[in-house]
């Protein structure tokens, strides 16, 4: 799962009430809402090796 | 009543601030025998379920509103409305699908109509969006109190709320039907005159229209267009706004002959931008042409004289009237989602509790 930073506390709550406190996540400097699809890719390039990562463990 | 000992209340007070139960101000203790006052003025079941967050796994009874209820500070009689708010509000697409933990942080508009108006001293006039007035303060905080805790909606956490409206848990008042030159809003609804009814939405920014200036429906009518087409709330294509018409500006429309349905009628005409407009503000993107939230590429742009309405049928411009004649002064609100066009039946109270059983 990939989060912007903003809702990091929302997200690690979420987590807690499904029954999986500390789930691992990844995020994204936010904002994401006003990026140019250009802007998207960029983001997708910068978090690609930690979602290998993460899904590696 | 015997003088109550103020160190006492003071004590429980403060024991309901440290479980975390209030929305910073004080709340009325809940006592077993109090929660079982409310109850007597449903015939709903203590253990009926009014919703659950599947997501948040949590859930609201019928019992655990009347305990916020209670907290809130409402009267017992008030339990009915309460629990008429929550179904209306519910009736939104947005509220079932998360729009309670959005980053606008909504606030749930209640309108009251009928005869239960006078009963409970509901005001409907001078006011309304002010303070002062029980069953005005205290029905919306209910909600609020409900969210917070039946379903640990708490700021900063499952509330994602950014800045949130002024006033969220606060925004409740009768129509003013005896001033008001149109049918009343439950009964333009469909339900029967005189029904005692509440209607409700969730609502993301206020805005009111001062004009004492013209004696002309059409400047006037322009007037309300003017703010009505902000490009500042304006957030997807096809928005829904509303006004609450003070009984002065009322009156003038309809003297001018103007059923309400045709002043809706005279907004989905004449309310939107042109793309010039949306373009300077970064908001092309709700345009027919344009690709949504973001701003439109040069590809995507229409034609600069392009104009682009924001209503798409009077179903998108709900229209109530109230507050006094003081001063020809309304206020217009942005609905958060799409308003579900209905009203919901309050409640009479079983027999019983009318005794005060």
């Amino acid at each position: 799962m990939i989060c912007s930073d903003a809702f990091k506390t929302t997200a690690d709550a979420m987590a807690g009430v499904q029954g999986a406190p500390g789930y691992q996540y990844l995020t994204t400097p936010h904002p994401v809402a006003g990026l140019t699809p250009e802007q998207v890719r960029e983001r997708a390039q910068d978090v690609v090796d930690a979602v290998a990562r993460l899904l590696a463990r | 009543m015997t003088t109550p000992d103020p160190d006492a209340a003071r004590e429980a007070i403060e024991y309901c601030y440290e479980q975390g139960w209030t929305d910073g101000l004080p709340v009325i203790p809940a006592t077993e025998e109090l929660v079982e006052q409310f109850l007597a003025h449903t015939s709903r079941p203590p253990d009926e379920v009014l919703w659950r967050m599947e997501h948040l796994e949590r859930e609201c009874t019928v019992h655990t509103a009347a305990i916020n209820a209670v907290m809130a500070g409402c009267l017992p009689e008030y339990f009915p409305l309460v629990l008429a708010a929550w179904d209306a509000v519910m009736r939104d697409r947005a509220a079932k699908g998360g729009g309670w933990q959005s980053t606008s942080g909504p606030a749930p508009l209640i309108v009251i109509n009928g005869p239960i108006r006078h009963e409970l001293e509901i005001n409907c006039t001078g006011g309304i969006f002010a303070a002062g007035f029980r069953p005005n303060a205290t029905i919306p905080r209910a909600l609020g109190l409900m969210l917070r805790n039946a379903f640990g909606l708490v700021p900063h956490v499952f509330d994602q709320t950014t800045q949130g409206i002024p006033g969220r848990w606060a925004i409740c008042f009768g129509e003013n039907e005896e001033e008001s030159p149109w049918e009343p809003l439950a009964t333009e609804m469909g339900l029967a005159p005189g029904t005692n009814a509440l209607s409700a939405t969730l609502t993301r920014t206020y805005e009111f229209v001062d004009n004492r200036h013209t004696q002309d429906p059409e400047q006037l009518l322009n007037d309300f267009a003017d703010t009505l087409s902000r490009t500042g709330s304006l957030i997807f294509r096809g928005q829904s706004s509303g006004v609450v018409f003070c009984p002065e500006h009322a009156q003038m429309l309809a003297g001018a002959g103007m059923s309400k349905a045709e002043v809706k009628d005279w907004f989905v005409e004449h309310v939107g931008r042109s793309e010039t407009d949306l373009r300077r503000a970064g908001k092309d993107g709700i345009s027919d042409s344009g690709p949504g939230a973001r701003s439109a590429s040069e590809a995507e742009r229409a034609p600069a004289d392009t104009f682009t309405p924001y209503f798409t049928a009077g179903k998108d411009v709900p229209i109530i009237v109230a507050g006094a004649r003081n001063a020809a002064i309304s206020m217009v609100f942005r609905v958060f989602g799409e308003w579900s066009n209905s009203s919901v039946e309050i409640e009479a109270a079983p027999v019983a509790a009318t005794k005060g059983g």
